[in-house]
């Protein structure tokens, strides 16, 4: 359920591209389309994220199925935006005393602004991060002078996210086995609690064994892989491109408001 | 629904919450032994497998925050953890937004430190009680969370008064959570206070 790089073996132009390369431009990217805010522009931007999640050939069924959440948590805004209690718009239904307005049009585009942005940042994560396998990523971290310390954290919690959940469905099958049920209740919430705060310091032990193992035979704390950076031609390029065209829409925003002046 | 997502809230506000959870995290991290990395990273992934498990309040879904939690464990050092946990959430399971990283990681992390305060100080009083890690650990669980709430509200309300609806439902959804998150985070504290003292950071 949260192997974001499951796709990473295929091959495309934004596999081959260099990690390192990718992340600075694709952040740039996301970062250029929060500080639009011309609806025509992001639907531009919005098309390119698209170009790029398609020339990445990660299956579209799988973006759609992690983008249900971000829809999810935008849904309220684009629900309620438009609509008012406090009056200073179009009165249009009566709840007893308290009156329901509607805004108006720019609102509603307000809102569709909001959820295309946010689900245009989300979809751009796929071909940052989901086109390489994460151990090459935490190493292009590595490449891009992150914290050492920070990374060591990112390499370690991603494993025991997993040997944490799997931990957990072992707890859950042997609580229901001996007979204890899910209930909205203080007691279930407390002994929930007791096995999950067991199953952390199991975990726990467990972890700090496996680190002095480690230690004792040779961490230092940098990231191994086989795999080496080469930086070609074609990944310049493919960065010129992506940051090129994150400058373009906002020089395509400044003129456009230059000429409403 | 505690984190902001990408294009809410306004950007000077974005850049806000990176400079200052940037000054938190250089701290933490300076602070931070790579001893310290397996606890870390175990208390790291029990937040994030915990943000996965949802509620369905209305029309839309809570999670545990567990910020309280990760104060009361990890002390100072629950700033970096909530970083890299949101950091995780956000290109893992996108879940909030990239350039909101920063201020979701302020909105976590500062209501984390207040909660490792009040634990700590409440251990230290002196004061004929039998289960005192119970107790303030509900404290610190439950205040995290009702003020990760109120740094968003904040937030929100800032950015324009079109939100006060959306501000008073999301504060409302909420209450559920700071609950659940007051009694696991004293069941918690007073089960490591037994079995394993070295979890709790006093």
């Amino acid at each position: 359920m949260l192997e974001i790089d499951q796709y990473s073996g295929l091959s495309s132009p934004i596999h081959r591209w260099d990690p390192r390369l990718k992340i600075v431009s694709i952040f740039v990217l996301i970062f250029s389309i929060m500080l639009l805010y011309d609806l025509i522009l992001v639907v531009i931007t919005m098309c390119f994220a698209i170009m790029l999640v398609f020339l990445s050939k990660i299956p579209i069924s799988f973006i759609l199925s992690r983008l249900k959440w971000v829809f999810i948590f935008v849904l309220p805004f684009l629900i309620i935006l438009p609509f008012t209690f406090l009056g200073g718009g179009i009165a249009i239904a009566n709840l007893g005393s308290i009156t329901l307005y509607y805004r108006g049009i720019e609102y509603v585009v307000y809102a569709l602004l909001i959820m295309i942005k946010a689900l245009t940042a989300v979809m751009l994560i796929f071909p940052m991060i989901g086109t390489s396998r994460i151990d090459i990523t935490i190493k292009a971290l590595e490449g891009l002078h992150l914290p050492n310390k920070l990374i060591q954290m990112f390499a370690f919690t991603y494993r025991y996210i997993f040997v944490l959940s799997d931990e957990f469905t072992n707890m859950e099958h042997s609580l229901k086995s001996r007979g204890y049920r899910n209930r909205a209740s203080l007691f279930s919430l407390t002994s929930i609690s007791k096995a999950i705060a067991m199953l952390l310091v199991k975990s726990y032990e467990r972890a700090d064994r496996v680190f002095y193992a480690m230690r004792s035979k040779g961490y230092t704390g940098t990231v191994t892989t086989l795999h080496e950076f080469t930086l070609r031609p074609q990944d310049w390029v493919n960065m010129i491109i992506v940051i090129g065209f994150a400058i373009f829409i906002h020089i395509a925003a400044i003129s456009s408001t230059m000429e409403v002046l | 629904m505690v984190h902001v997502s990408d294009a809410i809230v306004a950007p000077w506000l974005m850049g806000f919450g990176w400079v200052l959870s940037a000054g938190l995290l250089a701290y933490g991290l300076a602070k931070m032994n790579m001893e310290d990395i397996p606890k870390l990273s175990v208390i790291t992934a029990a937040v994030f497998v915990a943000s996965l498990i949802h509620f369905q309040v209305g029309p839309t879904s809570v999670h545990l925050v567990l910020n309280g939690f990760a104060g009361v464990t990890l002390g100072v050092l629950s700033v970096p953890c909530l970083v890299v946990s949101i950091i995780m959430q956000c290109f893992l399971f996108q879940h909030g937004g990239v350039t909101t990283i920063g201020l979701n990681a302020l909105n976590m992390g500062a209501p984390a430190l207040i909660a490792f305060l009040i634990f700590r100080t409440g251990m230290g009083l002196n004061f004929d009680f039998q289960r005192k890690e119970v107790l303030f650990g509900s404290l610190a669980g439950g205040i995290a969370v009702a003020l990760s709430v109120m740094m968003l509200a904040v937030e929100l309300l800032i950015t324009g008064s079109e939100f006060t609806e959306v501000t008073t439902f999301v504060v409302f959804a909420h209450i559920p959570v700071i609950i659940i998150e007051a009694i696991f985070t004293g069941v918690m504290a007073g089960f490591f206070a037994k079995v394993k003292p070295d979890m709790l950071c006093i």
